[in-house]
């Protein structure tokens, strides 16, 4: 028996377990191929348009969405596609991989569900190569359907293969960056939030390379965010660049395997040592059990969201230094420097709503996780209320994301105040971020609500964020009427500082925030606990 | 202190269209070890939720220490504790925390008993609960539960991860938390810790009680084994009224009797001149069987292994 035996088994296993997961995850972005191509025809059909158009993908918002931007001098559909959806593409891509690979390896084994597999006929190496065969495949699928989809479009074929294929590679890059994190730490959790966070890193190597330099410059070069778009398609194709993904999916792929033979199944790299035999004094209530439970992540988030916001905003120089060199981009992106520097690090902060929203659901359905396990069970047989438990649970939530928030803002505003000289900026930017709060907080009351009153709707919170990110991202993009971007949850509050405050939709959201709190929690005091 | 810690009468419970709970009956009284007994999927889980307030009756009524468990579960929580059938703890958190965090949250543990149990079990409290065995997750319920001063013990199958020498450990537990007046609701299909331990039986079957009441109750309920040896013939027992099973061999006969029918059979043996007589009392396991024979007769009859008669 080989390391491998039993792979093909597991690979048909893997497809048909997942079977609607990744047709819905295919045909969604596929999708967005086909329903961009119209749109974009659509908006820019002149050259006067796409070339207007083309002058605002070379400033910095442009470029951190876009790209280094090839072939912005002749503007027409195959540059477009690039630069308007290249990232998008991407970023999908890499959450899809890196869930897949986290799902199929780490989190197996942490349900024990490796273990049944592996006493079977089974090498030891299959159920990890089984992961990666598939998150290739499914890559390559799309990859290969993109490609189609722009030759049938009428662009050149080579040209559009190059695409497909580095949009292909990319994605199996982030799947085998996610491999190497399954083998160093233990949860699920852990190995796809270090995933995550070098996927981060890589995008924003990529970002900070292409403002310092035309076409970018090492730090561009450092990132698998870069090789597809330098291979120049539409503009002047070399293949190239393409090699480098090789080179990089072969060397992660070998450092996985070696790790791999080096641990235990279910054991980490780092080997877990014995704790306190006693809970501290803190430790005695709900709130402090959600507390101690969510400390990791929220310690992760903000950290994450802060450095994500540093560096953005001390790309504030870039953004005026591009617009003293091009006076014509002031008067496209507002009538002062100082409105264009607004403009960009509202977008910016909008980035930091997104996550702090995110986190908001993500953490309050852990209360979930705590029912079904039967740990929820366990606490509520104690003296505890269920509205206890749970709107502490909720509580810890939002002063999670409010931390994530602040913190946000804050980091954007202090590297934002240092690029620029001006401290006020700081204030300016933490507040922007706080006028912004009740949304994140309404993602928490939503989340909250179906938990308490109707736990089968659950994946309703994730139908709502996925709808507000794909419209506030792509919808300009996707020519998205008016009422559709209204009902982005990120569109319902003002945008600061390029937008004024207005309290009456702040206070509205708040006010909804409170009714749907108190929904849920009565909800949750009326319903049957689950049973495990 | 009402005299009964446990009053579930005439409970229904649906989940969606199966019905869980079906008329269920249940009394414990104060101070008294409880056995609660059926095999899996019978309702004992479903039963103890209702009693935590976990889950709602949709029919008849529930009183726990003189309380509605549904209305007010917080104050009754502070005077019972639970050891759910399978504990799930906290990964990140060591045996010892999750010990007292739950004790926190009961409203406070005695540490003298919490160290004497924790050496008992020969549990680690220093380890995270992600590293320990289901063995292991049951001791750190148990310790929790069983350090802290609740009058009322509710244990769904609280032993199925332990081993021997740990079920004895449990034992003497549980004799303890009895003759310190605490009241215990025991559920299992371990037979011989019910025997063992428990003042009162209560069998449950598809949601419904079938059966209830002290040990020596039941067992009048059904036969004894009977084996003696006589001078006279053995065959002026035949065809008598409550004797089963009658086999003589010689001198020596063996039968079983209805325990209600145990008198004749015994004037009718003194008459024949008895030598030597031993007489078994029914063991839980046959009084189960009685409930559950059907079903595993049905078992072995279509050889379909995928019946619900784990006895």
């Amino acid at each position: 028996m080989s390391a491998f035996t039993g792979t093909g088994t597991l690979v048909r296993f893997i497809l048909r377990r997942d079977r609607i997961r990744l047709t819905v995850w295919t045909l969604a972005l596929v999708g967005t191929v086909v329903a961009t191509i119209p749109a974009l025809n659509d908006m820019f059909s002149t050259d006067a348009q796409r070339q207007a158009r083309a002058a605002l993908m070379d400033t910095p918002t442009g470029i951190v969405f876009g790209g280094p931007g090839y072939g912005l001098d002749d503007y027409q559909l195959g540059p477009m596609i690039v630069n308007e959806l290249t990232m998008s593409m991407l970023i999908a891509l890499a959450v899809m991989s890196i869930l897949h690979v986290i799902r199929h390896t780490r989190a197996e084994e942490e349900s024990g569900r490796a273990e049944l597999l592996r006493a079977s006929v089974l090498g030891a190496s299959a159920q990890m190569t089984a992961a990666l065969v598939t998150v290739s495949l499914v890559n390559l699928l799309i990859g290969g359907l993109t490609t189609l989809v722009l030759v049938g479009n009428g662009l050149e074929t080579a040209d559009s293969v190059a695409y497909g294929l580095g949009l292909a590679l990319a994605g199996i890059s982030f799947g085998a960056i996610t491999a190497v994190c399954a083998q160093i730490v233990e949860h699920g959790r852990s190995a796809a939030g270090l995933a995550f966070l070098a996927v981060g890193v890589l995008f924003m190597s990529r970002v900070v390379g292409d403002m310092a330099e035309d076409g970018g410059n090492a730090l561009s070069w450092l990132s698998p965010f870069a090789w597809g778009q330098q291979t120049r398609m539409f503009d002047d194709l070399r293949w190239w660049p393409l090699a480098l993904y090789a080179v990089l999916i072969v060397v992660l792929f070998a450092l996985t395997y070696a790790l791999a033979k080096r641990r235990d199944l279910g054991a980490g790299l780092v080997a877990s040592r014995p704790g306190p035999a006693g809970a501290g004094r803190l430790l005695g209530s709900t709130f402090a059990l959600h507390l101690h439970q969510q400390r990791g992540a929220v310690v992760a988030w903000t950290a994450a969201t802060f450095l994500f916001a540093l560096s953005f905003g001390s790309l504030a120089t870039e953004v005026e230094a591009m617009l003293e060199e091009n006076p014509d981009l002031v008067a496209m992106l507002g009538n002062a420097p100082g409105d264009a520097t607004k403009g960009f690090l509202g977008v910016m902060g909008g980035y930091v709503l997104m996550a702090a929203s995110a986190y908001a659901a993500i953490s309050v359905l852990r209360t979930r996780t705590e029912e079904t396990s039967g740990r929820a069970e366990l606490t509520l047989s104690a003296a505890v209320g269920r509205v206890r438990w749970f709107g502490n649970a909720l509580l810890v939530s939002m002063l999670s994301s409010a931390l994530i928030v602040v913190m946000g803002g804050l980091g954007m505003g202090l590297s934002a105040s240092a690029a620029l000289g001006d401290s006020s900026w700081t204030w300016t930017m933490t507040g922007a971020a706080l006028a912004q709060l009740p949304v994140a907080l309404l993602f928490a009351a939503l989340a909250a609500l179906l938990m308490g009153a109707a736990p089968r709707l659950i994946p309703l919170v994730w139908v709502w964020l996925g709808y507000s990110l794909l419209a506030s991202m792509l919808g300009a993009i996707l020519g998205l009427d008016e009422w559709l971007m209204n009902l982005s949850a990120f569109e319902l509050l003002p945008k600061l500082p390029s937008e004024e405050f207005d309290a009456v939709p702040v206070a509205v959201a708040l006010g909804a925030v409170l009714v749907v709190s108190a929904v849920a929690l009565a909800g949750f005091r009326r319903r049957d606990l689950a049973s495990v | 202190m009402p005299s009964t810690a446990i009053e579930v009468r005439g409970v229904d419970k649906y989940f969606g269209r199966f019905q869980a709970l079906d008329k269920l009956d249940l009394t414990v009284r104060t101070g008294q070890v409880a056995g609660f007994l059926g095999p899996n999927g019978s309702g004992k889980s479903t039963t103890i939720r209702v009693l935590l307030g976990l889950l709602r009756a949709d029919a008849g009524s529930v009183g726990l220490l003189g309380g509605d468990p549904w209305r007010d579960a917080v104050t009754l929580h502070r005077r019972l504790a639970y050891v759910p059938g399978d504990v799930t703890l906290w990964p990140n958190l060591t045996g010892g925390q999750a010990i007292d965090l739950l004790g926190r949250l009961r409203g406070g543990l005695d540490p003298a008993r919490r160290k004497d149990l924790l050496s008992r079990f020969e549990l680690d409290p220093t380890k995270k609960a992600r590293t320990y065995s289901k063995g292991n997750r049951q001791k750190v319920a148990l310790v929790a539960a069983l350090a802290s001063d609740a009058e009322l013990l509710i244990l769904d199958e609280p032993t199925s991860g332990l081993d021997p020498l740990m079920e004895a450990v449990f034992t003497e537990c549980v004799l303890e938390a009895k003759a310190q007046g605490r009241t215990v609701l025991l559920s299992s299909h371990i037979l011989s810790e019910v025997e063992k331990l428990c003042d009162t039986v209560t069998i449950i079957r598809k949601g419904r009680s079938v059966e209830s009441g002290t040990l020596d109750d039941l067992r009048h309920l059904t036969r004894s084994a009977v084996r003696a040896t006589v001078s006279g013939d053995a065959r002026a027992l035949e065809g008598a009224d409550g004797v089963h099973n009658l086999r003589i061999d010689g001198e020596t006969v063996t039968f079983d009797v209805d325990n209600t029918h145990m008198d004749a059979a015994m004037r009718t043996l003194t008459g024949l001149g008895i030598r030597s007589l031993v007489s078994n009392p029914p063991s839980l396991e046959e009084l189960f069987m009685r409930h559950y024979g059907d079903e595993l007769a049905a078992l072995n009859g279509n050889g379909d292994g995928n019946g619900s008669a784990a006895v």
